[in-house]
């Protein structure tokens, strides 16, 4: 049997465009296997020469999805090119805001674009494997994704005026404060939304032993994990240290967040757009290692809210060291929006909440800001260098799916692997390898977005051109 | 009490493809009835089922590649099962479709499409986008009130 390339273009239910190539050897056994990011993000150059002050409003016109993420790193960074320390009043607003980004965009992840695998199983009709089969098969279900994600989109339009792009943010603080109206209503939607991601997080609990074969396979292998962590360990998501944790649960160091370039570097592929970054202690590959929900489930000693503390305490006992199993990402963001929801409940309860000083003022003190936080899919890296005009003379983003590369790129091969064999394709053994993907939930509209309808087809060809098997999306 | 919504879509820093949001941000400053919701959007999401099965009508805005600029047109909508990517790409059908099947009712509903010219980055309407813009504002703006008087 002549050896064989199996390309899976688009990548379905992600954020953002992509492909998969599968190389397959003469007895038909998956040799090598790529993610590919197809389009190419030219934000650092392209801001070059415009003042730091826009870079917030600028940087969140990234993506769609997660434009909060981007605007809080960006804002952190160009803190620390004012040098400003901002008022608590401001810190507590972008805190919630950040958790509110979290809350929707896991909404999104887990119901819209994860959920038509889990309830309909990885084999199903790929014709109704979508949301709107979920809407067939468990209206409630549907209706409880659709009123999560609006609930973390409409604390983002209460807090910072719209829902996708706000420019609320700004270096030194955020533009306004919080009304009490706009508090009330927030808080007065927490109980449904707990009750919502309390039902998902059940369910989810539930089905995990249909999926045990998944589980066993879906970049499941010892990697490193990078998150932050407040002080004393517990979750954060706006600011704190960088910890490493190796595979066995053992803290590898914890870090400044802002010295990232001392333990972290990345390396280019020529066959994707999408770097890769590793531990730099370690190098590459042995530095490998993983970000968002799974991994800051994993690197933190604890968690300051009642409902998700307990919840974590039952994640943990999944492994003896670190979770390692990629499938658990859909458990780790249901945990976390409980978490989110319950922190912004405990931030908008600090009898602080209304603080009208929320924004400090002062002129360019630094040639130089790194700004972190914790977007949904993992750590977010914005840093910039000015000259002494304000003017952006060099800026520099890692994303988490950057980070998480790597462990993608090993986890469709390890999959693929244990599904794809030999001269004969079915959808479902594609799908899962697709699903691994969907596990990170990268976000490739940090890249670019492309327009007009999407299709897949996926065609087996010998290496002379002969067309082996063909599976077409319907 | 039965209202009226209205939802302006579109992409506002892509010329010709931000005029059906801004359309409804025109549309805002000029109607004040608190049976008229007006959204503009920079697409549609699934969330927006939820308000379009509470709304007695929905009257979509969008851009168009065809067509004549300087026009606008007006087509009837009805519910229409989604298609199989429901992610970054909804149409009003399918959303009419999800409010009916997710809260049992949804809207009778109308979109208005004004046709594009130019579609580049910026934030500029074409002259003749504009005034296509500018006279759907005004038409719908005399209808809304003349459904207040009814």
């Amino acid at each position: 049997m002549p050896r064989q390339t199996i390309v899976i273009d688009p990548v379905t239910r992600i954020e953002g465009h992509s492909k998969i190539s599968l190389h397959l050897d003469e007895e038909g056994h998956v040799e090598e296997a790529y993610f590919h990011v197809t389009q190419f993000r030219g934000f650092e150059k392209f801001c070059e020469g415009r003042p730091f002050y826009e870079m917030p409003s600028l940087m969140a016109r990234i993506c769609g999805i997660c434009p909060v993420s981007h605007l809080i790193a960006s804002a952190k960074a160009c803190d620390a090119i004012l040098a400003v320390r901002i008022p608590e009043g401001a810190v507590r607003l972008r805190k919630v805001l950040n958790l509110a980004q979290i809350l929707q965009s896991h909404a999104l992840s887990f119901f819209y674009l994860s959920v038509p695998d889990l309830l309909l199983g990885m084999d199903s009709d790929p014709a109704t494997r979508n949301v709107f089969g979920v809407m067939e098969t468990n209206p409630a279900m549907a209706r409880d994704g659709v009123r999560l994600r609006q609930f973390g989109q409409q604390i983002i339009e209460w807090l910072a005026g719209k829902r996708i792009h706000p420019a609320w943010v700004v270096p030194g603080g955020v533009s306004s404060p919080l009304t009490a109206e706009n508090r009330d209503r927030i808080l007065a939607g927490i109980p449904e939304a707990l009750a919502i991601a309390t039902r998902a997080l059940d369910w989810f609990k539930t089905e995990i032993e249909r999926f045990r074969e998944e589980i066993r396979c879906f970049a499941n292998f010892p990697t490193l994990f990078m998150g932050l962590v407040g002080d004393d360990g517990t979750l954060e998501h706006y600011s704190g240290k960088l910890r490493f944790l190796d595979a066995g649960g053992h803290v590898v160091a914890d870090y400044a967040d802002t010295s990232y370039p001392d333990y972290l570097a990345e390396i280019a592929h020529p066959w994707s757009y999408l770097k890769t970054s590793f531990y730099k202690p370690l190098g590459y590959p042995d530095g490998v290692y993983r970000v968002g929900p799974l991994a800051r489930l994993n690197v933190i000693d604890g968690i300051s809210t009642p409902r998700a503390s307990q919840e974590w305490a039952e994640f943990r006992e999944l492994d003896r060291g670190a979770v390692l199993s990629s499938f658990y990402y859909h458990y780790a963001r249901l945990i976390e929006i409980v978490y989110a929801l319950e922190k912004i409940e405990q931030l908008l309860h600090d009898s602080d909440a209304l603080d009208s000083n929320v924004r400090a003022h002062a002129s360019v003190n630094n040639s130089e800001g790194i700004g972190v936080s914790e977007a949904p899919r993992g750590t977010l890296m914005h840093h910039y260098k000015v000259d002494r005009d304000g003017l952006i003379t060099w800026a520099n983003l890692i994303i988490a799916t950057g980070h998480n590369n790597a462990a993608m790129n090993r986890g469709v091969l390890q999959v693929a692997r244990h599904f794809v064999h030999g001269n004969k394709l079915t959808e479902g053994m594609l799908n899962r390898v697709e699903a691994v993907i969907r596990c990170f939930d990268p976000c490739l509209s940090c890249s670019t977005h492309a327009d007009g309808r999407l299709a897949l087809e996926v065609e087996l060809r010998s290496h002379q051109g002969e067309l082996v098997d063909v599976c077409r999306t319907r | 009490m039965p209202h009226t919504l209205v939802i302006g879509y579109g992409n506002a820093l892509r010329g010709d493809d931000g005029a059906g949001y801004i359309a409804a941000e025109l549309l805002r400053n000029r109607i004040q009835d608190p049976r008229v919701e007006i959204l503009s959007e920079q697409q549609l999401l699934p969330e927006l089922m939820e308000p379009i099965s509470r709304a007695a009508r929905v009257i979509f805005i969008d851009a168009s590649v065809s067509g004549h600029a300087g026009k606008f047109s007006r087509i009837p909508l009805r519910p229409a099962p989604a298609c199989s990517r429901f992610t970054h790409h909804a149409t009003p059908e399918t959303l009419l479709a999800g409010a009916q099947k997710l809260y049992g009712h949804t809207a009778d509903a109308t979109l208005y499409t004004i046709p594009g010219r130019f579609f580049e980055p910026g934030q500029a309407l074409t002259p003749s986008v504009l005034r296509a813009v500018i006279e759907l504002v005004a038409t719908l703006e005399k209808e809304l009130a003349a459904d207040k008087r009814g």
